[in-house]
């Protein structure tokens, strides 16, 4: 019996889908909203030493925070940018402080017009949003724009299109068929507006199980660059079905990133001491965390 | 400085809720929107429809959640949207009320919650607007939550991060700009763009009520003073609101 699609494998480790699809210098989307953030992948591109990435998605949690500390990114374009219902992010208050970062801000909104235009293949979408207050001065790609069928002024969003989405579901076949479920925020948007998308999972399931719901599927194979097994790979985040969110991480994190010396420690024993994924959540587990 | 009985977080939270009309279609964010929208569920406002941006529409989450995103805000909920969805909502007019605090107010309703200081230079680097610019623009009644901290109550915010009456320009936005102003001891309007004292509790003095604000504030002639709610409310508003209470 045939699948629901045939198509190329997608199928590659976490190293080998990163190597080959995420670039020094990439405009890259980060998904993951509350749910599913892509941690295991940003460690992953951390390993890799990759430089100069603009960082990108509507409300940036800590991962944004380990990637800017670990010295991957010289720019971030977001909506919001803090630790989760704790407090404003200690990171980007030192880059900001020191210059060493290019912050491009915009409402939430803003931002998911931006990868919705990109997603629709149009240059820019009009908005009744960022015409007024101090925020539209610091958007980039926002202008304004009169109505041709009734004079009205919009403002004018222009298209986000980043290089490469790092995201993170349930479940996919190896084809490339992604099954998402919960919350997902703006992480369709952002894939479907990336040139390229890296996909890990929980699981990797059959084609038959795909076709089973394919209500469930948010990303079709040809949207799809690479699949990589990662189980844990959105932990501290949550993915529903399968493990929750470790609150508890969140709030440790707000306390060791104000200071610069822990959290280098932080990124040398989660990040560079194992030298993999599974020698992350192998080496949470002997710690008995109990989300793991 | 705050009064520790005078500002509790719960009679902010317990002055809000009464805010919210039975029915209405509310886009809640997480703190101190979050609990009033919670306690006014859990006062018999079973017909309001909680809607949070992460595209979660109908939520009824059964502790504060630290992120829209949390599993407690899609637990029980009607509806799981994407962002778009809640967004778009927005925009073609179907959100009644948006509640939004903020780091700053000033005294025509504008919110900053980008930078403290200079932009460039900022004394203090917040989180920025999130979806609060957009909800500020685009829900027809906007409500503001502010602990009464008078630090917090500015002549001129350092940056207008969601627009209140004095920013509207050429606004192509739908809302009329934010309608009333929630504190910890009391309730104001806006009218002409100016803030009007309607109500505080009756355990404070009027005067008390604005203490260290620094506005020019006119006192409605109908000025109400509110009984300060049952011992019964607070540990309702605490049951559910973990550390934040």
């Amino acid at each position: 019996m045939f699948g629901p699609t045939s198509g190329p494998n997608k199928l590659v480790s976490l190293p080998e889908a990163v190597a080959h699809h995420v670039h020094d210098g990439d405009l890259v989307f980060v998904g993951g909203f509350g749910q599913g953030v892509p941690f295991a992948a940003g460690r992953e591109v951390i390993r890799q030493g990759r430089r100069d990435l603009t960082l990108c998605r509507t409300g940036a949690d800590i991962l944004f925070d380990i990637l800017v500390a670990a010295g991957c990114a010289c720019r971030v374009k977001f909506g919001w940018y803090g630790n989760p219902g704790i407090g404003l992010s200690h990171v980007l208050r030192r880059a900001v402080a020191d210059g060493s970062l290019t912050v491009e801000e915009t409402s939430n909104f803003g931002l998911l017009l931006g990868l919705h235009a990109a997603r629709l293949g149009v240059p820019f979408l009009p908005a009744r949003i960022l015409l007024d207050g101090d925020v539209p001065a610091h958007a980039a790609g926002t202008s304004q724009v009169k109505c041709p069928f009734t004079g009205e002024t919009l403002s004018a969003v222009a298209a986000i299109r980043p290089d490469v989405a790092l995201i993170h579901a349930q479940q996919a076949d190896a084809a490339g068929n992604v099954q998402l479920w919960g919350i997902k925020g703006d992480t369709v948007e952002g894939a479907e507006a990336s040139r390229r998308v890296i996909c890990t999972v929980e699981r990797i399931v059959s084609s038959d199980v795909i076709a089973q719901s394919p209500s469930d599927t948010v990303l079709s194979a040809s949207m799809v660059s690479a699949v990589a097994l990662a189980p844990m790979g959105a932990y501290p985040s949550y993915v529903e079905g399968f493990y929750g969110r470790d609150d508890a991480a969140y709030r440790a994190f707000e306390a060791l990133s104000r200071k610069p010396n822990l959290l280098a420690d932080y990124i040398k024993t989660t990040v560079h001491d194992p030298a993999s994924h599974e020698e992350f959540v192998a080496a949470m587990q002997a710690e008995g965390h109990r989300h793991v | 400085m705050s009064d520790l009985n005078m500002d509790a977080p719960w009679r902010m939270a317990w002055l809000g809720a009464k805010q919210i009309v039975s029915g209405e279609v509310v886009f809640v964010g997480i703190g101190a929107p979050c609990q009033a929208a919670m306690l006014a569920r859990r006062m018999g406002n079973d017909n309001m429809t909680m809607i949070f941006e992460s595209g979660v529409i109908g939520a009824n989450p059964n502790e504060m959640p630290l992120s829209t995103g949390s599993p407690t805000v899609a637990k029980g909920a009607a509806m799981i949207t994407d962002m778009l969805g809640v967004f778009a909502l927005l925009q073609r007019g179907g959100i009644d009320l948006g509640i939004l605090s903020g780091a700053e107010v000033d005294a025509a309703g504008n919110l900053n919650s980008t930078v403290i200081g200079p932009y460039d230079q900022p004394k203090l680097r917040l989180p920025g607007s999130g979806g609060a610019h957009d909800i500020a623009l685009l829900a027809r009644r906007v409500m503001i939550l502010m602990p009464h901290d008078p630090k917090r109550f500015v002549s001129k915010v350092d940056f207008i991060t969601s627009p209140g009456h004095g920013a509207h320009s050429g606004r192509a936005g739908l809302g009329a700009g934010p309608a009333v102003l929630v504190t910890t001891r009391a309730v104001f309007a806006f009218h002409d763009a100016r803030p009007v004292l309607l109500a505080h509790f009756d355990d404070l003095t009027t005067e008390e009520a604005t203490q260290g604000i620094g506005w020019d504030i006119a006192v409605s002639p109908d000025l109400q003073r509110l009984p300060v709610p049952n011992p019964s409310v607070a540990a309702l508003i605490q049951s559910f609101s973990g550390e934040l209470q």
